[in-house]
């Protein structure tokens, strides 16, 4: 049996692991169903006016990169706000939580436990939909490169002419660029999730959970403005309320614009590996923090 | 050496905010009791008297305002205290996705139980609480008299010395309410502490050495069952084949002594919980 009374990583596996079973048999991976329309159809979408502008061959694989990611986001930061937000009242109410505290449990190992679980759904869910995009998009890009180098050769295109075209496409189809920005998805949804864990591990309504964690996530796109304000505005024009306001809310939101490579990689920008490395120790940072934070508020909780 | 008592709640005080009010509301008021390892102890009381409230502070789900709780002289605040203790809430619904062997499975493994051990733990606690049959179905079908028998199983899956059980047959019909009496008599003979709560006082009869009286949060009466509920000054005789005859003899004998009197004879009566559970197990016959 397990000796350590703290932390111990296989009793945070085995309450992911359920927490993972419990929400998956809340029917989510509907929500793949409904995607998997949802690419399809944005797939066979064409922009208007045919093939005459120079970049629509790029805007249509665009287009299918936007709608999925944009979809991809969606079901992410949705999920991972309400089902943090449900999960410990339900136990609440069920007593299930009960029955678990009164094991030798942790209460940080029960909290780590549901967000593990949960973020291990959200990673499955998003791997799916990328598996599915990436395989539509490569279809997709494939199929445009062959009519679009078809339609260059038949205009007197030289063949660097023709290579330089085939790899501005094959720049917005399948690439590690769109891979990094779906990754961004999932850590952009990480740090949410671990937001709702830790206003729902003193709020005790799930409404207030879920507004709040809206909230946050809205406040946090704009963190980046309230540094920008306190590190750089000077003067007598600039007031101590504003300074005290933008320090607060610096150290208290995370900063969701740091995740606008996402954007990046829907346009098929370059994404350097060091920046989603850099993005993912600041995500693992901000979860950490949430997560301590709120063992801190659940750990003398009374039910 | 301090004797060690299996549960030792040492005047536990538990206030909780009122709204809109400056004053807290007490809802358990200097309560103190002990059991001592292998009892089976009953605290009774109305709704509202602070019964879970004393119970929840054992379990270390409330944090006393004041005084102690202690399981087998470990703080109760503490969790390596739980390695000791089973808990059946009332009313448990559980994971109802989850089939009654899971259940259990999933239990014992945050005990840290795993492999052969825990599998043969399993299905012997399925056998104790007769629900083998039912092992692989959901517990979203189980009935309330097999929530609560899967609760108690998942209860004792660490081996625990102290199983708390609040209201363990609540909502249970006579059968299965029989049923889970049995248990905490068999687990009694066993050697584990019980501490249970109920309102069902017949019941809390039947299986508890010692009983606590608790009443708007305040410990009224707590002692060993037999001295509560004896009748000082009062005998009572039950006897079978007993003919007219030598029955007016003992009544004039009862008669004849001045300081004697009778106050009541008959023929004893069953409980109607009895008549239905010997009529049902005719039926099943």
């Amino acid at each position: 049996m397990f000796t350590n009374y703290f932390f111990s990583s296989a009793r945070i596996g085995i309450i992911a692991k359920h927490t993972f079973t419990q929400l998956s048999r809340m029917k989510v991976f509907y929500f793949l169903v409904a995607f998997a329309l949802l690419i399809v159809g944005a797939s066979f979408f064409e922009m208007p006016g045919g093939r005459i502008a120079s970049d629509s061959a790029e805007q249509d694989l665009r287009m299918v990169k936007s709608t999925a990611m944009g979809a991809m986001s969606l079901f992410s930061v949705i999920f991972a706000i309400a089902a943090t937000a449900l999960l410990l009242p339900k136990d609440v109410e069920d007593r299930t939580l009960y029955t678990i505290l009164c094991k030798p449990v942790p209460r940080i190992d029960y909290l780590l436990g549901k967000l593990l679980g949960v973020l291990a759904l959200i990673f499955l869910s998003i791997a799916l939909m990328d598996i599915l995009l990436t395989g539509i998009l490569y279809f997709r890009t494939e199929s445009i490169i062959s009519s679009e180098l078809a339609n260059a050769a038949a205009a007197g295109f030289s063949s660097e002419q023709v290579a330089y075209y085939e790899s501005i496409i094959r720049q917005q189809g399948p690439t590690w660029d769109l891979q990094f920005g779906v990754l961004a998805i999932f850590l952009k949804a990480a740090v949410i999730a671990s937001i709702a864990l830790l206003v729902s591990s003193f709020s005790t309504s799930t409404l207030f959970t879920i507004a709040i964690s809206v909230l946050v996530y809205f406040i946090g796109h704009f963190t980046a403005d309230a540094r920008d304000y306190w590190l750089y505005m000077m003067g007598d024009d600039f007031s101590m309320m504003s300074k005290w306001m933008s320090q607060l809310a610096v150290l208290i939101f995370p900063d969701f614009q740091l995740y606008n490579i996402i954007d990046h990689s829907i346009e098929g920008k370059n994404i350097p590996a060091n920046v989603i490395g850099r993005l993912s120790l600041l995500t693992v940072f901000y979860c950490g923090i949430y997560s301590i934070l709120a063992w801190f508020c659940f750990r003398k909780k009374e039910f | 050496m301090a004797k060690e008592y299996a549960v030792e709640i040492r005047n536990l005080i538990k206030e909780f905010p009122s709204p809109f009010r400056r004053k807290k509301h007490r809802a358990v008021d200097q309560v103190s009791l002990t059991i001592e390892p292998g009892e089976v102890y009953g605290l009774i009381g109305p709704n509202g008297s602070g019964k879970s409230t004393t119970m929840k502070a054992l379990l270390g789900l409330l944090a006393p305002t004041e005084g102690e709780c202690f399981i087998y002289g470990r703080n109760s605040l503490k969790v390596d205290s739980r390695q000791n203790i089973g808990f059946l809430p009332e009313n448990p619904y559980f994971y109802k996705h989850l089939s009654g062997e899971e259940t259990l499975d999933f239990y014992g493994k945050l005990c840290g139980m795993r492999g052969k051990m825990l599998r043969n733990r399993v299905a012997e606690l399925l056998e104790l609480v007769s629900l083998t049959d039912a092992k692989d179905r959901q517990l979203g079908g189980y009935s309330k008299g097999m929530l609560q028998r899967i609760g108690l199983a998942q209860a004792m899956i660490q081996h625990p010395k102290l199983l708390v059980l609040d209201e363990p047959t609540a909502g249970v019909d006579p059968i299965g309410s029989r049923q889970i009496r049995d248990l905490i008599l068999q687990l009694k003979q066993q050697g584990i502490t019980v501490f249970l709560c109920s309102h069902l006082l017949e019941q809390v009869q039947d299986v508890c050495d010692k009983v606590g009286i608790i009443f708007q949060g305040k410990m009224i009466r707590d002692g060993r069952l037999d001295e509560l509920i004896s009748m000082k000054g009062q005998k009572e005789l039950i006897m079978s084949g007993v003919s007219d005859e030598l029955l007016e003899r003992i009544e004039k004998m009862i008669a004849d002594d001045p300081q004697a009197k009778l106050l009541q004879a008959g023929s004893p009566r069953t409980t109607l919980e009895r008549l239905f559970l010997s009529e049902v197990e005719k039926a099943t016959d």
